[in-house]
């Protein structure tokens, strides 16, 4: 896997102002700032809801399993429990993605894999195939192909052996998956056992973390605070509150 | 043992056997070796009469002891975090924003009335800094936690620094601090300016000021 480039330099204002974009401007494939991405899409990406924020040209988005795109659908989405969270988006144009101003990212597969917490994932393009993995909650990615993902704080690539805490980990590549590490090493021994009897002293809240070894790496995000949880796309009457002409919800 | 910046919000410090650390509880993200926690019911060193204090002085984080032998990445709640090297001076701050530091360090707490009286003690109830402050002193490193990035201002005998007391995160060296008011008659009917108080620290060393007026 390669490492996201730093962004290109944005095209830098003659009043000293706010940078200006235009279709021709926006970066092709790369990070506009560390919490927007900007994809340049000619032909079909797979884009979780909600997670666009803004276009350029002509982009049609399709729910998967209900449009034209049944053929490639079935290629390269294989994930049932997900459907109603991901769409295909088609066309030409300039796309922005973004995520609650958590950190995006870009990242390159090539003939390789990715385990990554489905909310974390943006979006990918068709070279790759998305499946469920075996421990809930988490997604592979199998293929060639470039991929968006967001976390909590900047990620940090790691290479096992290494024990992460549950809840900053983001993903991992081509090293197997984790298994539980428990650490009750303060709790041995005759003030161990006053300390679990009394309960003096507390606990240190590392007791748990997950294990990697073999050969392979570790994505980590600079926080152990998950993303928070949050509920796909939904109907425009739904769209909340500051949307014009968003009816009941308006 | 320095902490290695990976980045803003995330270090990574080397633990080797034989020297201990003390960081929050909570604050491991990741490790690699032979390491273990174990959670401080003293908040630090010194045994029961400095818990004792701590507690009384409301300085008493939660803190974890982390011993072995391998390398820990820490980082708490996505805060910034500022690495500060101590060569024998004393760093003041506050004990919740420490995220981890050297075991080496000696630890203590501070009357805020000592520096500088009575406008001491109040700067501390304005602010809700509370009476009291951490101290750590000698060789070796500390991480301390910010909200929005941290900036590094130098203190000389003929440049005072004034500080909003919201947006001070510690300070080190021989510095004398003392609240500055800028009343008037307007802050009594609601239409102040918002920065009545003013935190000044004065003799030489560097005070760390945060890029928000939030605590944490």
């Amino acid at each position: 896997m390669t490492y996201p480039p730093p962004p290109a330099a944005p095209p830098t204002p003659s009043g000293g102002g706010p940078v200006v974009y235009d279709p021709a401007t926006l970066p092709s494939n790369d990070n506009v700032n560390p919490y927007a991405f900007s994809v340049d899409l000619d032909g079909q990406w797979f884009l979780q809801k909600g997670k666009m924020i803004a276009y350029y040209g002509r982009i049609d988005f399709h729910a998967i399993g209900h449009g034209p795109l049944d053929r490639l659908v079935a290629a390269n989405f294989h994930s049932p429990l997900y459907a109603a969270d991901w769409v295909v988006a088609q066309g030409r144009g300039k796309m922005l993605l973004a995520d609650r101003s958590y950190d995006i990212n870009s990242y390159d597969l090539a003939d390789g894999n990715l385990t990554i917490r489905s909310g974390n994932l943006l979006a990918y393009q068709p070279g790759l195939a998305l499946k469920q993995s075996i421990i809930p909650g988490f997604l592979t990615l199998i293929g060639t192909g470039k991929f968006v993902a967001a976390s909590n704080g900047a990620v940090h690539f790691v290479e096992p052996p290494i024990r992460v805490d549950p809840q900053a980990l983001v993903g991992w590549a081509d090293c197997p998956s984790p298994c539980h590490h428990y650490d009750h090493s303060y709790m041995r021994g005759v003030l161990g056992g006053l300390r679990g009897l009394t309960g003096i002293g507390g606990a240190s809240g590392e007791e748990h973390q997950f294990e990697f070894t073999g050969a392979g790496q570790v994505l980590l995000q600079s926080t152990e605070v998950l993303m928070g949880e949050r509920g796909s796309g939904a109907v425009p009457a739904q769209a909340g509150p500051g949307v014009p002409g968003a009816g009941a919800g308006g | 043992m320095p902490f290695t910046r990976i980045n803003s919000k995330m270090v990574e410090a080397r633990i080797v056997p034989g020297q201990r650390m003390f960081s929050q509880r909570g604050a491991m993200l990741a490790y690699r070796g032979e390491v273990s926690f174990t959670p401080n019911i003293t908040s630090g060193q010194g045994g029961v009469m400095s818990m004792i204090g701590r507690r009384l002085a409301n300085e008493a984080a939660p803190l974890m002891t982390v011993e072995g032998d391998g390398s820990v990445m820490f980082g708490h709640g996505g805060h910034h975090i500022h690495a500060v090297d101590l060569s024998g001076e004393t760093l003041y701050v506050e004990a919740d924003r420490l995220l981890a530091f050297d075991g080496a360090l000696r630890q203590g707490t501070m009357f805020m009335g000592s520096q500088g009286g009575v406008m001491g003690v109040i700067r501390g109830q304005a602010t809700g800094q509370g009476l009291f402050t951490t101290t750590l002193q000698g060789k070796g490193s500390v991480a301390v936690m910010a909200h929005g990035g941290v900036v590094e201002l130098p203190i000389t005998p003929r440049r005072p620094v004034h500080v909003d007391p919201q947006a001070y995160v510690a300070h080190r060296g021989d510095v004398r601090n003392k609240l500055t008011t800028a009343l008037g008659w307007r802050e009594m009917v609601g239409r102040g300016s918002g920065e009545g108080f003013q935190l000044e620290l004065s003799g030489q060393g560097t005070v760390y000021v945060q890029a928000s007026e939030e605590k944490l």
